[in-house]
């Protein structure tokens, strides 16, 4: 019987969240005849897998508080630091951008964890996580002389709070982990 | 008595494969019965882990995990079944489907339901 590559297989398991990739894995293998047909299968059903653990997993509050307070961090960051870039065209909403990216970073981060898989260090590595993706798409936005890049000590003021604010938002409302999971 | 929840046609689709395939219902299978219950659409193995996730979390199916299989490179299949609920909606689903059925016969009369009939079947085998 034919089987898929293994490269194949690993990059799949790698984009597939770990709640369903045993399950994705071994229906796209039963569906093997090609290389390419193992592709289109994957590229058809793994961001539907993605959205669907993503739908399961998001808490609309939770990330509404998380994106308002990654917002008043980099707003007191300017405030503090470089009031005038408040009243420049379009400051408040460059501010608005890092809450964007937090909070894309915490939806992935929820879909892609573990079930079951519980430490008490995970609302700081969310934190981290959100506010690390802040940061790089930062650097890209200033690299590319983008008009939403903000000043780099704006983005390492408003990112230390942001990251505090997301870890205390995650240790007051711990991620109710008891939701059916396992697409497919 | 609670209402039963109202049901999508893809849902409807995806109820009915799984009532149709017994303990076989995984991934897989499902997808290749609505494929052919949805003919002439083409449907992707995405949206039907989609709307299985979707009728699991409103209580409609449950799922559980079986032994890896060679077939499947050594990994366990979810097999979904039919809960009370679903049960529940799909018979109302399958009800108005009959009305509207029948209301449409009704206008249009028996020679077009004989037409149509043919033409699904045809669609069936294709």
């Amino acid at each position: 019987m034919p089987a898929p590559p293994r490269i194949l297989e690993r990059i799949v398991g790698l984009l597939t969240p770990p709640a369903s990739r045993e399950v994705v894995l071994g229906d796209v293998y039963q569906r093997y005849r090609s290389p390419l047909h193992y592709i289109s299968d994957a590229w058809y059903a793994v961001p539907c897998v993605v959205y669907s653990c993503i739908r399961r997993t998001a808490d609309a509050g939770v990330l509404l508080m998380d994106a308002m307070l990654v917002y008043a961090s980099f707003l007191a960051a300017a405030w503090q630091l470089d009031r005038q870039l408040l009243y420049g065209k379009y400051g408040l909403v460059k501010l608005a951008v890092p809450s964007l990216l937090a909070v894309i970073a915490l939806m992935l981060s929820d879909a892609y964890a573990t079930p079951g898989k519980r430490s008490a260090f995970r609302p700081l590595m969310q934190g981290v996580l959100g506010i690390g993706l802040v940061c790089f798409a930062q650097s890209a936005f200033a690299a590319a002389r983008f008009p939403f890049a903000l000043p780099w000590w704006i983005v390492a003021a408003g990112g230390a709070a942001g990251v505090v604010s997301i870890a205390a938002i995650g240790m007051l409302f711990p991620k109710d982990d008891h939701r059916p999971r396992g697409a497919g | 008595m609670t209402r039963a929840e109202s049901i999508g046609q893809f849902e409807q689709l995806v109820l009915t494969a799984i009532l149709t395939l017994y303990d076989e219902a995984y991934g897989v299978t499902i997808h290749g019965r609505v494929q052919e219950l949805s003919q002439p659409k083409s449907v992707s193995l995405g949206a039907v882990y989609v709307t299985l996730d979707r009728l699991e979390d409103k209580g409609l199916i449950s799922s559980w995990l079986t032994e890896p299989t060679a077939e499947r490179g050594g990994r366990a299949k979810r097999c979904y079944r039919l809960e009370a609920l679903g049960e529940r909606a799909l018979e109302e689903s399958a009800a108005t489907a009959k009305r509207v059925w029948d209301s449409i016969v009704a206008v249009w009369g028996r020679d077009w339901a004989k037409r149509f009939g043919k033409g699904a079947r045809q669609w069936g085998r294709a």
